[in-house]
């Protein structure tokens, strides 16, 4: 566990600073319409602190196939000379050569491209002479596919007719600590560039860091849980093996061993058990993770760590290993240190509790085995709170994995009430509004802008006119709904980054330039652009930048035929999207993981339990050995175990609930807040499914630690000390 | 032999054993303690077995208990071999035929001694009516006062007689007691051993060191050099003379 936690939040968590640092990631990125190269030049020798910066043409919507796959809607940027911003995974760069092609990793992963290959654009085949990755943008499928080509190269392609404007700046600085003071500059030296949009190393780093965040937290989570679990069972299973060889122990004392010397030797036996044994589950918790960690790093266009891992890897092995020899040490010190003649008269626990009184008590197996379970209470309390929490795991777990299902196929989780857009100006509105089975239909406005003060944090800004609920009403959890010409609604996670709440400022700079200026109204959980989205009134929108991008959204009616609609629609409808639904395969990812996670939890709690019933009988060896004599067979003794396991798994399913439903669920919902209004409480069934798991595995421990209980001869179980 | 109405029938001994053999230890340490026992108990009877520490009385009885197996020889109880039998055989053969007695009781802490003694009746294949029986046993006892009472509040004397109590609950046809006044006083050890002999109806092996114990038998085997010789034979003379 713990090495597959150091695999995943190794590989989120340093895994944007690799990028970049393998792609020498520029630290502003702007891009424009297109101008001319010496016009942008101008403008940029003009600003301070730049030790760096490359121009290129990128071109949006090209129609590129490969290998029987094709997309309308791919990127391909034109680089020049200088730096690129981006690293080469395989293959080499693009040289002046004509017919040459470098692809993005995730794009070749998804179609299969392999070297040597040929994709074509808009019909023109080329040779994929590279792969590259770059962590400015996540990778196909998740964003549009990208390709570079050589400019000199496509230059003797079309013989010299090539358009010789760029609209693409990369700007490297000496000092990028000095970013914001940069982008003020850029800002006013902008003048005559028009559509401009930064874009930050910071500020992409701030929204990967997010997603992956969460993801860290969990594991990390669950690997304190993993090793809580694992601190308590190896304690009290050494505590169990000092207790059967207290007269062993007992004897070298009395004959003059130290107690250093004991624990050494405990310790030091508990270390050849726990070696391979960390080395077994390091392997196997690194092999378990690695291909889905890699596969979501590709996605996030980011590299896998490698050898980066070798020193968190290790670390985690000799933590692994110092529990458990610490575990076995410290018992043996403290019984050595007992009166020699105590130890040597050894013995099973001593009773306690008293009398008990009234009525007539007729304990069957199963009691028997509560009570012997019972017998250690603190041990007792300590394992059924590790084995709740792990149960809160999963079940949170499995509620995370179901919002995240819910998030992909349901708009109405994110507060979407629409389930159409139709690609019509809003004089269609009308028109749309008289098709039978359509409530409402308003046009949808929404552009890309930037925070005035922080050029750095984007915003996606969405507005209608009149009342946006009808249509958009993601979950307000402060403030109020916005209802004036100068008031908007704020993501969760927009107001997290500028500091914003009800009765601040949110300053927004337009594409056109101009600068839209309303008061918070209210701050709302949504997940679309990671929670960085205000909602405005469309008026004042389009005051400000009339060219913002513009679509009918269109509510049906209950019980109305969706499909029909959208076919009287024609082409130009849509169904509206859930959040992540350019990111199937990204949650198809996290899902994976996050079913591993839950995986190697009911694991953990298999483990817990078979220690418990383990401990059961290696502790109450001759009291096991007496019922044998008595004419128990397999079949008491799986009673017996039974009842002992019932008295720790209620009270820890318990806990479980009460934990997830209390604590957990609760502290993820708040986390998760910028995205969306995230209900993780496990619903009944998924309850029932981890109760039936908890079950499993108690039959499991049962059943396997009886059969090991019967295998041993009576006769020397009955002289057990 | 039993003389009937319709003449002398010889009675099938409880208890047959025949050529019992058995080593312990391995390699250089292995010592054959057991080295062809016969031995017959009848219903009714009180056998003891005498001998030195170490001379192999415990493994007699594990070995007719079921408890553990011989490396050679026959156990018939109650007409069916044990031996050769599974260990979930044998375990239903204990529990149906066969109450042990303990030098240490071995009763369970974290139980009553009426809990103690009702607990075999509750074992999956007892006999009916074992609770019944558990309440009688606890009454002719005289334990009806301390039964509801854990063990380690209890003398020796009274720990011993619920185990006694808790040997005889499935009615067993043959009780075996292992040095069953071991870790009791003189008085004690006397009402314990006089509670045995007053076991009717039932086989009865004991196992001990002390003489005194041996006075209740019927008959009294002396277990040397691995074979059980009857008191009275020189073997057994020589073996008195040393203790």
């Amino acid at each position: 566990m713990l090495a597959a936690a150091i695999v995943v939040a190794d590989g989120l968590g340093r895994g944007f600073d690799r990028a970049a640092h393998a792609a020498d990631l520029p630290d502003v990125i702007v891009r424009f319409d297109p101008e001319q190269a010496t016009t942008v030049t101008q403008r940029i020798e003009a600003l301070p602190d730049v030790a760096a910066f490359a121009l290129r043409q990128e071109y949006t919507g090209v129609a590129i196939g490969a290998n029987g796959h094709s997309s309308q809607g791919a990127s391909v940027e034109l680089v020049g000379p200088g730096r690129r911003g981006y690293a080469i995974v395989g293959g080499r760069d693009v040289s002046g050569h004509p017919g040459e092609v470098v692809v993005e990793r995730g794009l070749a992963s998804a179609w299969g491209i392999n070297l040597g290959g040929t994709l074509s654009i808009d019909g023109l085949p080329l040779h994929v002479v590279g792969f590259a990755e770059s962590p400015d943008n996540v990778s196909y499928p998740l964003a549009a596919a990208r390709i570079y080509l050589s400019r000199a190269g496509l230059v003797r392609t079309s013989g010299g007719r090539l358009d010789t404007r760029v609209n693409f700046a990369q700007i490297w600085l000496r000092d990028p600590g000095n970013v914001n003071e940069v982008l003020v500059q850029a800002r006013a030296t902008s003048y005559g560039l028009e559509g401009v949009r930064f874009v930050t190393r910071s500020g992409l780093r701030v929204l990967l860091d997010q997603a992956a965040g969460i993801v860290i937290d969990l594991l990390v989570a669950l690997s304190v849980i993993a090793l809580a679990t694992a601190a308590v069972m190896l304690g009290s299973s050494a505590r169990a093996e000092v207790q059967r060889r207290l007269r062993s122990i007992g004897v070298r004392r009395a004959v003059g061993a130290s107690r250093a010397h004991l624990a050494l030797t405990q310790g030091f036996e508990a270390l050849f058990v726990a070696a391979p044994a960390a080395t077994i589950g390091a392997i196997a918790g690194t092999i378990a993770t690695y291909h889905p960690t890699t596969n979501l790093l590709t996605l996030l266009n980011e590299p896998a760590p490698g050898t980066a891992l070798l020193a968190p890897l290790l670390a985690g092995w000799l933590a692994s290993i110092a529990i458990p020899v610490l575990a076995a040490a410290w018992p043996a010190w403290r019984a050595a240190g007992r009166d020699p003649v105590a130890l040597l008269q050894g013995a099973e626990l001593k009773p306690h509790g008293e009398r008990r009184r009234g009525g007539r008590r007729r304990a069957g197996l199963a009691v028997l085995g509560a009570r012997l379970v019972g017998a250690r209470r603190a041990r007792l309390v300590a394992a059924a709170i590790t084995l709740g929490a792990s149960t809160a795991f999963i079940l949170l777990m499995l509620a995370l994995a179901s919002a995240l299902a819910s998030l992909e196929t349901d708009p109405g989780a994110l507060g979407k009430r629409y389930q159409l857009t139709a690609n019509l100006p809003a004089s269609d509105a009308a028109r749309v509004r008289a098709i039978p089975g359509v409530q409402a239909a308003a046009p949808r406005y929404e552009l890309d802008g930037v925070d005035s003060f922080s050029l750095d944090e984007p915003i996606d800004v969405i507005a209608y006119p009149g009342d946006h609920t009808q249509f958009e009403a993601p979950p307000l959890t402060s403030g109020a709904r916005m209802r004036g010409p100068h008031e908007a609604e704020v993501g969760a996670g927009l107001a997290g980054a500028l500091g914003l709440s009800p009765g601040s400022t949110l300053a927004i700079q337009l594409p056109s330039g101009s600068e839209l200026r309303l008061r918070v109204a209210g701050v709302v959980s949504s997940l679309d652009h990671d929670g960085r989205v205000a909602y405005v009134p469309a008026k004042a929108l389009l005051a400000l930048d009339p060219n913002a991008s513009e679509q009918l959204a269109v509510r049906v009616r209950p019980g109305a035929n969706v499909s029909r609609i959208s076919a009287l629609l024609g082409n130009t409808a849509a169904p509206a999207a859930g959040a992540t639904a350019r990111g199937v395969p990204l949650v198809d990812t996290l899902r994976t993981i996050l079913r591993a996670i839950a995986v190697v939890d009911g694991l953990v709690c298999l483990y817990a339990l078979i220690q418990a019933c383990t401990l059961i009988v290696s502790e109450r060896r001759r009291t096991v050995s007496v019922l044998r004599a008595l004419g128990a067979g397999g079949d008491a003794i799986r009673r017996l175990l039974a009842g002992a396991v019932v008295a720790l798994v209620v009270p820890a399913a318990v806990i479980g609930i009460v934990i997830e439903r209390l604590v957990l669920g609760p502290a993820l919902s708040s986390l998760a807040a910028s995205y969306a209004s995230l209900s993780l409480q496990p619903t009944w069934l998924e309850i029932a499914a981890v109760l039936a798991g908890l079950a499993l595995c108690s039959a499991v421990a049962v059943l396997w630690v009886a059969r090991r209980a019967t295998r041993e001869t009576v006769v020397s179980g009955l002289g057990a000390g | 032999m039993i003389k009937t109405n319709l003449g002398t029938v010889t009675a099938v001994p409880v208890l047959q054993a025949r050529g019992i053999t058995k080593t312990v230890g391995a390699g250089r340490a292995a010592r054959t303690v057991l080295d062809g026992v016969d031995l017959d108990v009848e219903a009714g009877e009180v056998v003891a077995v005498l001998g030195r520490s170490g001379s192999g009385k415990s493994t007699l009885l594990h070995l007719l208990g079921g408890l553990d197996r011989p490396d050679a020889g026959q156990i018939m109880l109650a007409g069916r071999a044990l031996p050769g039998q599974s260990s979930r055989a044998l375990a239903r053969a204990r529990l149906r035929h066969i109450g042990f007695v303990f030098q240490s009781f071995q009763l369970i802490e974290e139980l009553s001694g009426e809990e103690n003694v009702t607990l075999p009746a509750r074992l999956p294949g007892a006999r009916r009516g074992g609770e019944e029986r558990a309440r009688r046993l606890i009454a002719e006892l005289g334990l009806s006062q301390l039964a509801h009472r854990r063990p380690h509040e209890l003398s020796g004397g009274e720990q011993q007689r619920l185990a006694i109590a808790r040997a005889l609950v499935n009615d067993p046809e043959l009780v075996l007691a292992d040095e069953p006044t071991g870790n009791l006083d003189q008085d004690n050890g006397a009402a314990v051993l006089s509670l045995l002999r007053s076991l009717e109806q039932r086989a009865v092996v004991i196992v001990t060191h002390e003489p005194d114990a041996a006075a209740i038998a019927d008959r009294v085997l002396h277990l040397r050099d691995g074979r059980l010789e009857e008191e009275g034979s020189p073997g057994a003379a020589a073996l008195r003379e040393s203790a």
